[in-house]
């Protein structure tokens, strides 16, 4: 391995998630981004970058340089509109040429006075999508079918996708899905149709909620509260924007970068453990397992039921992913920081002592990984934008 | 060669929300007034593109013309939605891309179509629907 352990995350934070909390999307912002300082043992005073895709206060200019930087009442070297995996990465870039030192990225969501089901961006008012009736799940509904045209995946693999990571939901006590299980494949093939061929169970939830990540240097890291998770680094490539263009499998023709992106930090894909797949429907975990490089394109569907369990090569989404854990509009966050929890063994399951960290592997009660040490977190990783990110146990 | 589908009105298009065309797109909405399926094709190198851009996607000439296509394609991927965001999409329905026989992808509707019957490659034309005076829509049904 060449890469270099020089850029760390050294705060996370999830606040709870659930529908309609009352709060303000600044609200949970904050909460969540105080929680992350506070968990790196960093104050607001810190921080000198901030990467969300929206920052719903000061004058309303949203997420911009010296709106952040005015609001805040302190000088801001850079803010950019990006999260999850993509934003840990544009970060870990500013701090090693020292543009910044403590890069935050904040994310949250929450439905407002209206009862719509989907977060507003997944349906726009774009004058060649509305009156199709493109619903969300109908946009991801055509790559799932324009995939089983060409490499012969089947609504089976989906549901054994949906199932196995609900599964994981129905035992993590912070999940929105928690105790609604467990799922057979049958059982998720069974729900109620939303878009043929995806039923309401391989669909994402709709939630409230917010998260925040703290990046910082190596030197920095050495001060913080707790153990670092280093930041390898990673791939990102962005190829249209999504409910605006046509739906057409475009992740695949994202496999070539996603696989440099390994080769460039000397990692091969059989040294890694967990996958954080961005699950936001079901057949995005054969799709993203095939478009990172871990099988080829096809062979996805047999390869998910060798690894994607909790017990196997390369554990997929143990919070429960976006089906089951969370979907807050902004969940790209959540992919990181799972594995941060779990390479600090800070998860929470049914194991009866699991808030000291102890856990049975029993996996009728335990998600927790065996020993994570080198983990990759996908998303956005949808149709438009793609990225990984690959983090190390210190 | 035109398009010269009839108009259909199968999916209560005035209650639908409709489109707003902008500066760049109010042609081709005067097109669909007219039956007529314009693209914007590239006066330097004769690509087609879709959805409206300010520059050819292939050469990035600023200079175009709304041409008139075919209105012929094959089902690129399609959806039978059973969850429409509003009631008035009548579900269930047909959204998917079409694969024009011009090149580029364009997201719609099939109408007129046995969902069970329908296939990825199957050849489609385009249907015209008139909504309102203002708004005439496209989608797609079995050639």
């Amino acid at each position: 391995m060449t890469a270099k352990r020089d850029v760390a995350i050294v705060g996370i934070h999830a606040t709870p998630q659930r529908r309609r909390m009352g709060k303000t999307v600044i609200g949970l912002m904050m909460e969540s981004l105080n929680g992350s300082l506070d968990d790196a043992g960093l104050q607001m005073s810190d921080v000198d970058a901030l990467i969300a895709y929206d920052f719903p206060a000061g004058n309303g200019e949203g997420a911009t340089d010296g709106n952040v930087a005015w609001q805040l009442k302190q000088p801001i070297n850079f803010v950019w509109q990006q999260s999850g995996a993509s934003a840990v990465l544009t970060g870990a870039a500013l701090i090693r040429d020292g543009l910044a030192e403590v890069v935050v990225i904040p994310a949250a969501g929450a439905q407002a006075t209206d009862t719509e089901a989907t977060a507003a961006y997944t349906r726009p008012g774009y004058e060649f999508t509305e009156w199709t009736g493109s619903i969300t799940p109908a946009q991801f509904a055509l790559q799932a079918r324009r995939h089983m045209h060409l490499y012969g995946s089947t609504v089976d693999d989906f549901a054994y996708a949906a199932s196995t990571i609900r599964n994981n939901a129905h035992i993590n006590p912070e999940a929105m899905m928690f105790s609604r299980g467990p799922y057979t494949p049958a059982d998720i093939l069974k729900a109620r149709m939303v878009a043929d061929p995806l039923t309401l169970l391989m669909c994402s939830l709709t939630n409230d909620g917010a998260s925040c990540i703290v990046l910082t240097s190596a030197e920095r890291a050495r001060y913080c509260r707790k153990a670092p998770v280093w930041v390898l680094g990673g791939a990102m490539e962005s190829r249209k924007t999504s409910y605006l263009e046509a739906p057409s499998l475009d992740i695949i023709n994202s496999r070539d970068k996603m696989m440099r992106g390994f080769e460039r930090l000397g990692v091969r894909h059989e040294d890694t453990d967990m996958v954080m797949i961005y699950d936001h429907f079901a057949h995005s975990v054969q799709v993203q397992m095939e478009a990172l490089g871990f099988c080829k394109p096809g062979e996805g569907g047999a390869y998910i039921r060798e690894v994607m369990g909790l017990d196997q090569k390369h554990p997929v989404c143990p919070d429960g992913g976006n089906q089951g854990y969370s979907h807050n509009m902004i969940p790209y966050n959540f992919k990181i920081i799972e594995i941060v929890k779990q390479m600090r063994n800070e998860i929470i399951d049914l194991c009866p002592q699991s808030a000291e960290g102890i856990h049975t592997y029993d996996r009728s009660i335990c998600r927790k990984v065996r020993d994570p040490k080198l983990s990759v977190a996908c998303g956005p990783m949808t149709e438009g934008r793609h990225s990984f990110v690959l983090l190390e146990k210190n | 060669m035109h398009a010269a589908s009839e108009p259909t009105e199968t999916m209560m298009a005035g209650q639908i929300p409709l489109p707003v065309p902008s500066k760049m797109t109010e042609p081709f909405w005067a097109g669909m007034r007219q039956n007529k399926l314009l693209l914007q094709r590239c006066k330097t190198c004769n690509a087609y593109r879709w959805t409206p851009q300010v520059l050819c996607r292939d050469c990035y000439s600023e200079d175009y013309e709304w041409s008139e296509v075919s209105g012929k394609g094959t089902v690129f991927s399609y959806t039978v939605v059973h969850r429409p965001p509003l009631p008035a999409f009548k579900a269930p329905y047909i959204v998917a891309v079409i694969e024009l026989a011009e090149g580029p992808l364009m997201l719609t509707n099939v109408i007129d179509c046995d969902p069970a019957a329908l296939k990825v490659g199957d050849k489609v034309k385009v249907a015209f629907e008139k909504a309102t005076d203002e708004v005439t829509l496209y989608r797609f049904r079995l050639a």
